[in-house]
């Protein structure tokens, strides 16, 4: 038998400390996972009626009586359509992009791509900006269509609309890199045996990217089914929206709400890991691997047919149009004041900065003829308590959660890795994978249940209460992004050498010092990514923020949500719009420098930095040289 | 100098190393040679600490370190694939075993400069990361790492597998001049009959997890003990019939004999066992010319010199040699 050589002799140390982090890991996940989510499983069998009796079907036969499949039907029809949609557009803007030969596809694909920067809560108050009823592209096809309905984007179909544009992010990344990773030498062989550009594209192409969008598909239909802040805003009946709706309600207003939306929560959790199940099993049947040697890079294709060509190029621009316009106004009316905003124009002479910083007086007479002052209800984010108040909040506790989550899953990973192929290697990365199988709003239903009560688990605090929430959000965003960054730092532990750790063995380094010196600096840029891109989606995120709601957890996605609300009523908030432009541009300025430093800066190696810094020391020596010259 | 004795390596209940026993002398080049999943890689790293046998002993200077822990035996590795720390520069990776003992910085210094110039790394190379530098580089890196650190024997686990052809042959001429030059025991370990052969005192043949030879590389060449090593190190033709009879072996054993020691068209000589035969085709290698010849019943391969005159085209009439003194019998 195998056996690697330890030092002999006494108690180890750090069983201590292994049987510490095991009793611990165990609690948590107990507390943390299994618990609150159980608990709402049984809250749904434990109903009791009138006369206080335990009435176990009361909520099923409540869900047969009532309008509650409705909610399940709308979010099915929601996640049935948006896979089409999604589908379409997604695969549009790949192939218009990475296979045909469109001009002016590198400025298309930066404006595809918007959504890796501009989407969330956000994207949505920002579409409302531009498409609602008062929005200024809904004012302009007025004008050209009076007849129009002016309350054309609410309810489904802008849901719908909103949703296709925001979704097509992971077509954007993960279709564009299975097309890149097509053999072009098959497109020649096809060619070449007679088969025409489309018959190519439907018979060659396509079927090698069909593992990839069976994972796309997969994933827009879970999205579509858990929507969240596009429903909630733009007036959509759906599961999300109504679960949060009920987690608030009480048994004063209707009957057993609770128990309702943990229901609803559940129906939601069988639907989520039948499909991930069928996904599992699709991707352990294996892709469509090419066998080529010496793989050719894809050409684009050219579209030979002058009438087909126009129509591709017209509707390539279109989809441009409809992905950039948001962001363009967003941008421009940042720098307009509250009344250009309120009338929808731009006009550099209304151009400002106060939507991002400072304050100013407003000034209006009263219906009895007096001048009044209110001062400073013109605010830019920076400025505004709330709005500071929700980003620094957010950035707190997004930061402490994806920081939580990379220290879990690097320690976890590492002993992942140490006991691969036994049992209890295989038990931890379970436990870490068990929250992909549950709906978000399951994970923040349950917490909200489960611990808004003095709960002997946590040594009988309630965290719902006042500042506890904080603790609370800070969990559920760990726990949700666990899945997430096990996978993408798992993969990074991967790419370390086995004889990497023999290697520092050899040399002397103990199991700690090997971990710390030559593992943890080689995972290190995968670590800091998922870290990054954690942070980037929590700092944003709205759906479990509008779960634990409370005047102690407003976070940012709230505030930017609550800043049209009442917006110039009595003279208050008169730059709500303003500042949501604004505070959109900020966010999309915090997305891009993440992207830009987990993709660009962390992506180099160690060699590039080098290099990159000698390049740098060179430059700044010239330029020194050049000034003594001068001097 | 380290002494492996009767060892037992067993992976659940599959026995990968049955009764080792080798005898490594101080300042020998000696070499694990055998196909893959033989043993060797695991009899390496049985002596450098990385698996415990469940049974036999291994010594070093006369001390029993079956027991001792990796980082406690003072032996050098340079991986297969180096292991260098891409995180590191081309310095810190040669002074990460300095550090880890806690050495003075100026001691580190010293070190890894005078360690550097002998396997000639320029300071401007060792400012650079490993993945800066090319395979050759890489290769002087990882042995100045594991030699840094003054270890009593350096252990070398197939270091020239990764690189081309032709740098192959470079950095074996250089790795041997090292050795040379340091005077360092070395294991080495390798599937290349060529490699093994070049770079040897001697040489321990093995299969299957057992060692079937042990002697210098004429020794293994010449006077194969087996027939798993004859057909192992070079390539040997089995004698049919036709010849065994013609030669006057015996009918009990299988016999041998290799590719070159087969005479075509040459003069008689005594006690040579000649006969007609018929070129069938041939291999150009440039150096020399391999033929296929059909002859006493069998087709015999045969090596001969590329002189540029004496070149046989298919069909060719030939005669074909063997004297009974190179057969290989067992």
């Amino acid at each position: 038998m195998q056996r690697t050589v330890r030092r002999k002799g006494g108690l180890d140390p750090s069983m201590i400390y292994k049987v510490f982090g095991a009793v611990l890991f165990i609690y948590l996940f107990l507390g943390f996972m299994v618990l609150p989510c159980l608990n709402t499983l049984t809250s749904i069998f434990t109903t009791r009626d009138a006369a206080g009796n335990l009435d176990p079907m009361a909520v099923i036969r409540f869900f047969f009586a009532g309008n509650m499949p409705s909610f399940v039907i709308n979010s099915l029809k929601l996640a049935v359509c948006l896979v089409i949609t999604v589908n379409v557009v997604g695969i549009s803007i790949v192939l218009l992009t990475e296979y045909f030969d469109i001009k002016g596809a590198k400025i298309l694909r930066l404006g595809y791509m918007t959504t890796l920067i501009y989407s969330g809560v956000a994207l949505v108050t920002g579409y409302q900006f531009l498409y609602d009823s008062n929005g200024m592209l809904t004012q302009w096809l007025v004008r050209l269509f009076p007849a129009m309905n002016r309350q054309w984007f609410s309810g489904f179909n802008a849901v719908l609309f909103t949703m296709t544009f925001a979704c097509t992010s992971n077509h954007a990344l993960f279709l564009r890199n299975a097309i890149r990773g097509i053999d072009y030498n098959t497109v020649e062989a096809a060619r070449n045996m007679g088969a025409k550009p489309f018959k190519v594209l439907f018979k060659v192409v396509m079927p090698t990217l069909l593992p990839t969008l069976f994972s796309l598909t997969v994933m827009t239909f879970i999205t579509g089914l858990c929507a969240m802040s596009a429903p909630t805003l733009l007036g959509y009946n759906s599961i999300n929206p109504e679960i949060v709706r009920m987690a608030g309600s009480s048994v004063a207003d209707e009957a057993f709400p609770q128990a309702r939306a943990a229901l609803l929560s559940m129906i939601l959790a069988l639907f989520t890991i039948v499909l991930l199940t069928a996904l599992n099993h699709y991707e352990r049947k294996g892709h469509y691997l090419s066998v080529s040697k010496t793989k050719a890079k894809l050409v684009k294709q050219k579209i030979q047919n002058p009438v087909w060509n126009v129509v591709a190029h017209a509707y390539a621009y279109i989809l441009f149009l409809i992905y950039m316009t948001p962001v363009v106004m967003i941008v421009l009316f940042s720098f307009q004041n509250w009344p250009a905003i309120r009338a929808k124009s731009l006009n550099v002479s209304d151009w400002t900065l106060i939507n991002f910083f400072g304050t100013q007086d407003y000034s209006y007479t009263t219906s009895r003829g007096k001048q009044r002052i209110r001062e400073g209800v013109i605010s830019g984010v920076f400025s505004n308590a709330d709005t500071v108040g929700g980003i620094r909040l957010s950035f707190v506790l997004s930061a402490l959660a994806a920081a939580l989550t990379c220290v879990i899953v690097v320690i976890a990973v590492n002993y992942i890795f140490k006991h691969r192929g036994k049992k209890r290697g295989g038990l931890v990365e379970a436990c870490l994978l068990f929250p992909w199988l549950l709906p978000t709003i399951l994970i923040c239903y349950s917490y909200r249940i489960f611990f808004n009560s003095d709960v002997w688990y946590v040594l009988g605090k309630n965290l719902y209460y006042r500042e506890n929430v904080r603790f609370l959000i800070v969990m559920a965003y760990t726990v949700v992004k666990l899945p997430f960054a096990l996978r993408m730092v798992k993969a990074a532990f991967y790419a370390i050498d086995d004889e990497l750790e023999d290697a520092a063995r050899n040399l002397g380094a103990s199991q700690l010092v090997t971990f710390l010196r030559v593992k943890l600096p080689i995972v290190l840029p995968s670590v800091l990514a998922v870290f990054a891109l954690n942070f980037n989606a929590l700092f944003t995120e709205y759906d479990m923020s509008a779960t634990f709601h409370s005047s102690y957890g407003k976070s940012y996605a709230m505030v930017i949500q609550s800043m049209t609300a009442e917006e110039g009523r009595d003279g208050y908030n008169m730059n709500g719009s303003g500042r949501r432009c604004a505070s959109t541009v900020f966010i999309m300025l915090v997305s891009g420098l993440i992207l830009y430093l987990v993709y660009g800066v962390g992506a180099r190696d160690l060699g590039e930095r080098l290099e990159r810094r000698k390049k740098r020391r060179e430059f700044f020596a010239r330029l020194t040289g050049r000034k003594q010259k001068t001097a | 100098m380290i002494q492996l004795k009767d060892i037992v390596v067993k992976f659940g209940d599959f026995e990968a190393l049955h009764n080792i026993n080798v005898h490594v002398k101080e300042g020998e080049f000696f070499t694990f040679l055998g196909p893959s999943g033989c043993g060797k890689t695991t009899t390496l790293r049985t002596i450098t600490g990385f698996i415990e046998p469940v049974g036999g002993s291994v010594s070093m200077q006369g001390e029993d370190i079956t027991h001792v822990p990796i980082e406690k035996r003072n032996i050098g590795i340079v991986f297969q694939s180096y292991a260098l720390f891409p995180t590191m520069t081309v310095k810190d990776n040669i002074a990460f075993g300095l550090k880890i003992k806690k050495l003075p910085k100026a001691e580190i210094e010293r070190k890894v400069s005078d360690i550097a110039r002998k396997v000639d790394l320029s300071d401007e190379q060792l400012a650079k990361a490993v993945s800066q530098l090319s395979g050759g580089q890489q290769q002087r890196v990882a042995i100045a790492r594991a030699l840094v650190t003054e270890p009593a024997i350096i252990c070398m686990d197939e270091p020239l597998s990764n690189l081309d052809a032709k740098l192959r042959v470079q950095l074996r001429n250089e790795l041997k001049k090292m050795q040379r030059e340091f005077g360092i025991t070395t294991i080495y370990v390798t599937h290349d009959q060529e490699e093994a052969l070049t770079l040897s005192d001697r040489i321990a043949v093995f299969n299957k997890g057992y060692i079937e030879q042990i002697g210098t590389p004429n020794e293994v060449y010449n006077h194969s003990a087996t027939e798993f090593v004859a057909n192992f190190i070079g390539d040997i033709n089995p004698l049919g019939e036709g010849f065994v009879n013609g030669l006057g072996l015996p009918g009990d054993k299988h016999h041998f004999i290799r590719l070159e020691r087969v005479r075509v068209n040459r003069e008689k000589d005594a006690g040579e066992y000649q006969v007609k035969g018929v070129i069938q085709s041939r291999e150009y290698y440039g150096l020399y010319i391999k033929y296929y010849i059909d002859a006493a019943g069998q087709t015999i391969k045969v090596i001969e010199k590329n002189d540029g005159i004496n070149i046989y085209e298919p069909g060719d009439s030939v005669s074909v040699g063997i004297h009974p003194q190179d057969v290989m019998s067992y």
